[in-house]
């Protein structure tokens, strides 16, 4: 990622040069950029940065409806967090279904994600318009309706799937989906995948088509197949592409909140289910234990920070060899 | 160059359009409107029944009223942000259970001295009283009682041949008759969000839920009796079929619906749900019989003694007002209107003895079942918090899909529940 | 390609009715389910058996939902307006020109898109309460500019720089201040990628839910859809027909938004990750 960006700057988007005759022009030019940066700054400064560093603060407080109310501190050091590392629930479900979650639902969507693109490639405009169409219409049904649908589809009593599988004759009594935490997290992927899909569809879409065509039909023509074709030429032009789609899939996927919340049995009745954002909640909101909370919410963070990190660093090392 | 004001102007603009928005609402409180929270589903016509305390209201004391429907599912979550928030309205619906925790957080104004003036004390239900009552104070106005109990479908138990239980064995043999012959009802369901509709079967097998020993709490639900009482209660679904696989993430209101449907034979329902079910469904009128929850051997097993309380909050600016609603609320004809719309208890001894005494099918079993068999949960601010991590649903939930067993399930329960209520 | 009908197109067009069931079938599946008097009572299958408008009645009389599309409308017009504009300003300095931590910036934007939501609820419900803007919608619109911003910075540095630089410099030739180039040459051009970006803004603001229930806990009437159908859903759990109903009603302003701008996407995306 660092590479693309220095590639960037190297190539110029040559700083704006307005007539030099004054020296005061000269300021202003200089001062330009951060002039136009201040907003953005300010905002991302004011409302992610700084309550970033009171999260983590909060994180070493016993922090209740009383301190939120009066304002007060009340610092315990990293009580919080010896409670979160000495408790099972951690290692033995929310770990586990964060991790595991975002792995799965992540190369699902990102290798189905492509394929679909590849698909359209090959498609004529006509046919391409429309899948591209049916792909919007995915990406655009909002979190929480697309949770719903999904509970109803699965719904154990009246739900599609169920009455489906009973008139086959393949299931003889209703079952429960929502119990199960394999079924519960399968049914979760697929609302992801679902609705991320079509991000990564569409962007390795439009890198395929700057694929030089010449390329792939030299390839076809020297015998090599689909895959060949794949791995040889499309995977290492559209490299970037890759990565910045796998990066925002993982940030995204870690994060899941409603689609598992809104779930029955997700909000905290059905401890197997709990991810690291729910529990968080949970603990916080439902126990006004605000201190605890954000402990869970630090160590979100910063897991995400070090797959990000490692990342990026592995894109960095390949990038140089 | 004057490009780069735009933003902040821009800015400037959006949020003066905005608050220009927003101004309007109910967040200016002025002196003569009272913000109230009501908890949804309790009364089918909530909505009328306000319109006309809001006239009287306003006829009484100039005043206009403000009434704020909240669902009872996500209502703790909402006061608790409130209350950090310091959004609170003037006056709140809060659950007996809660009282004792909001008032822990000082957002609670005590009312004993309006009480006192208004010479209501030795009126109140006595139930209430202690359920609101925190550190010697009153905080929570007794506005209605309920108890749960169960209803059932008497032209299923006619068609059949079925008497109504009177044991828990007698529960199990008619559910099993219902299973046989009418494969379309669900007999008796279990569900497994739903915490109050468990400690019947607690209680009813001698169990305990929480006692206070010393200065700790104990959990009993990992005792021999409770485990009992679990074991047969999640044995009506996991060991005889009678409930279905949904049920394991029904919420009340699920089963209530479920029951308005017409799907269930046997429902554990509160004293307020015939009401509610007979306005969704006309067509089930007449068909609905209620008996009080049958103890193991004969007898009536206990069950909740919820209800309401009318709470009034500290950030209000108008607690004379408030206080004149806590008393058009919960005395008088308003008060009997409520209970009579809704099918619960009055929270004053004047009104309720009249209601005890009444012979309607579907008023006398809940009535029998609040005098003979109504019990109070642990009286604590910190049983809010057991209630709001949902340990007892979720012991229920883990026991039904079978994650757990009846011993694991109660013991993980026990213990969280005298984690959290002896402060870790 | 040469079109034959050989065993390759047939697969090809069954994989394409397989994606398109796929993709459209939740879509299909609502919509169908809103239309069905019968879907509330399990009686419902794959086409409507009895039509009836009687759910989209309901959701309105019961549901408000009139009213929380008009607070969702207002926060997401407000978000997307005020995002673009500062979010073209900034992506203008980190495309358009050379300065110390250019690049500092640049990783800033993208690491600052990983913070989770959920660990910002707490710190930020408390940062809006001090401001007063709990239970407003102005509140919310605060919140969703700091959660849009990054990924719209992102994606109009794309397209800033697609802008060839010869027309900026031709521009001050012509004697034009830097303020009239930006407007008259660099804002025309870079018009159609703001359109790309505000979808994201949009969907931000249509879906975000977890801020919407928190910082509007109290106040029914200022409701967002998300959460509007959060609360519709919690009186009407098992009436699916209104709640699908409902589901629909706010889900067809974002199709439309998306297939609208469709082509611009594509563009603007792949602009994002590798232009430049």
């Amino acid at each position: 990622m660092t590479v693309l960006l220095e590639r960037e700057a190297k190539k110029g988007t040559a700083p704006a040069r307005p007539p030099r005759r004054r020296s005061r022009a000269l300021v202003i030019a200089q001062a330009r950029p951060w002039l136009l940066l201040t907003p953005a700054l300010i905002l991302l400064g004011a409302l992610l940065l700084w309550p970033l560093v009171r999260v983590f603060l909060f994180s070493l407080q016993d922090y209740g409806l009383r301190e939120i109310v009066s304002g007060d501190s009340n610092y315990i050091g990293f009580g919080n967090y010896a409670e979160i590392f000495s408790n099972s629930t951690l290692w033995t479900v929310v770990l586990p279904n964060t991790v595991g979650f975002a792995l799965v639902s992540v190369s699902a969507t990102v290798v189905f994600g492509t394929l679909v693109a590849m698909l359209m490639a090959s498609l004529s405009p006509v046919w391409r318009t429309i899948v591209g169409s049916a792909v919007m219409v995915a990406w655009a049904m909002p979190a929480v309706t697309g949770t719903y649908v999904w509970i109803w589809i699965f719904d154990a009593d009246q739900g599609l799937v169920n009455e489906t599988l009973k008139s086959l004759g393949l299931m003889n009594e209703s079952f429960n989906w929502f119990t199960n935490p394999f079924t519960f997290y399968a049914i979760v992927a697929l609302n992801i995948v679902h609705h991320g899909f079509p991000f990564v569809a569409i962007t390795v879409l439009a890198g395929l088509l700057g694929v030089p065509k010449e390329m792939l039909e030299a390839a076809e023509m020297d015998g090599a197949g689909p895959v060949r074709r794949f791995f040889a030429i499309i995977y290492p032009t559209l490299k970037p592409v890759f990565s910045v789609v796998i990066i925002l899939s993982t940030i995204w996927d870690f994060k899941v909140f409603a689609q598992i919340y809104l779930m029955p049995g997700g909000s905290g009745s059905n401890r197997e289910v709990l991810n690291l954002g729910v529990w968080s909640y949970v603990e916080s909101f439902g126990q006004n234990r605000y201190g605890f909370g954000a402990a869970i919410a630090v160590l979100l963070t910063v897991l995400l920070l070090i797959i990000t990190a490692i990342y990026v660093r592995t894109l960095f090392k390949e990038e140089k060899e | 160059m004057k490009k780069r004001y735009l933003p902040i102007a821009m800015f400037a603009i959006a949020a003066l359009g905005l608050t220009a928005c927003s101004g309007g609402g109910t967040d200016s409180p002025t002196d003569d409107t009272l913000d109230v929270w009501i908890m949804q589903g309790t009364n089918p016509d909530t909505e009328a029944f306000f319109d006309t305390v809001g006239d009287a209201f306003t006829e009484k004391t100039g005043a206009t009223l403000n009434v704020e429907f909240v669902q009872w599912a996500d209502a703790h979550d909402r006061f608790v942000t409130a209350i950090a928030g310091g959004t609170t309205p003037d006056i709140a619906e809060t659950g007996t259970t809660w009282t004792a925790e909001f008032a822990d957080s000082g957002a609670l104004a005590p009312i004993d001295d309006y009480v006192a003036e208004a010479g209501l004390e030795d009126d109140l239900v006595q139930g209430l009283v202690d359920s609101g009552t925190y550190d010697g104070s009153l905080f929570g106005m007794p506005w209605y009682a309920g108890v749960r109990s169960i209803i059932y479908r008497t032209d299923v138990f006619a068609e059949l041949g079925l008497a109504a239980p009177t044991t828990w064995q007698e529960i199990v043999d008619a559910a099993t008759v219902i299973q046989a012959e009418r494969p379309d009802l669900i007999p008796f369901p279990v569900p497994g969000d739903a915490e109050m509709l468990t400690y019947p079967w607690v209680w009813g097998a001698g169990g305990e839920v929480s006692t206070l020993e010393g200065d700790q709490w104990v959990s009993g639900l990992d005792a021999d009796e409770a485990r009992e009482g679990i074991r047969f209660y999640t044995g009506l679904a996991t060991e005889h079929g009678f409930s279905s696989a949904g049920a394991t993430t029904w919420k009340e209101t699920d089963l209530l619906d479920n029951f308005s449907q017409g799907t269930v034979a046997m429902a554990i329902s509160g004293s307020w749900t015939p009401a509610t079910v007979l306005e969704k469904a006309p067509e089930l009128e007449g068909k609905i019989g209620a008996i009080a929850i049958p103890g193991q051997n004969g007898g009536i097993s206990p069950s909740v003694l919820g209800g309401s309380h009318l709470s009034m909050f500290e950030g209000s600016e108008n607690k004379d007002l408030a206080w004149d609603f806590m008393e058009l609320m919960t005395t008088g004809d308003f008060a009997q209107q409520w209970a009579d719309q809704t099918g619960y208890f009055a929270g004053t001894e004047s009104l309720l003895q009249p209601t005890i005494e009444s012979d309607d099918p579907l008023v006398q079993p809940f009535a029998e079942q609040m005098v003979d068999g109504g019990a109070s949960l642990p009286v604590t601010p910190t049983f809010g918090a057991v209630q709001a991590k949902k340990t007892t649903n979720a012991m229920i939930q883990s026991i039904l899909s079978g994650q757990k067993t009846v011993d694991e399930a109660t013991t993980d329960a026990a213990a969280e529940m005298n984690d959290i209520m002896n402060g870790n | 390609m040469r079109r034959t009908f050989g065993p390759r197109t047939l697969g090809k067009g069954l994989l394409v009715a397989i994606l398109l069931i796929f993709t459209l079938f939740p879509a299909y599946w609502m919509i169908s389910s809103s239309f069905d008097a019968r879907a509330s009572s399990g009686g419902q299958s794959l086409i409507p058996q009895e039509f009836t408008l009687d759910n989209y009645l309901f959701v309105f009389e019961e549901g408000q939902f009139g009213l929380f599309l008009k607070n969702s409308a207002i926060v997401a017009f407000f978000t997307v307006l005020i995002s673009g504009i500062v979010a073209l300003l900034a992506s203008v300095a980190v495309a358009r020109f050379k300065f110390k931590f250019r690049t500092a910036v640049l990783i800033l934007v993208l690491t600052v898109q990983m913070v989770p939501l959920e660990a910002l609820v707490i710190p930020l419900f408390v940062q809006v309460r001090d401001l007063q803007m709990l239970n407003t919608l102005l509140g919310l619109v605060v919140v969703y500019l700091a959660f849009s911003l990054p990924f719209a910075i992102w994606m109009l540095r794309g397209f800033v720089a697609a802008v060839p630089v010869e027309l900026e410099e031709a521009a001050y030739l012509d004697g034009a201040s830097w303020g009239r180039m930006f407007r008259s040459v660099l804002l025309p051009l870079v018009a159609p990628g703001l359109v790309a970006t505000s979808i994201f803004s949009f969907i931000v603001a249509w879906n975000e839910f977890i801020f919407a229930m928190t910082l509007l806990g109290g106040a029914a009437d200022k409701y967002t859809v998300a959460i509007g159908l959060k609360q519709f859903f919690g009186v009407h759990s098992n009436d699916w027909g209104p709640v699908m109903a409902a589901s629909t009603i706010i889900t067809i302003p974002v199709m439309i938004f998306f297939i609208l701008v469709q082509g611009r996407l594509s563009g603007g995306l792949v602009a994002g990750a590798v232009k430049g």
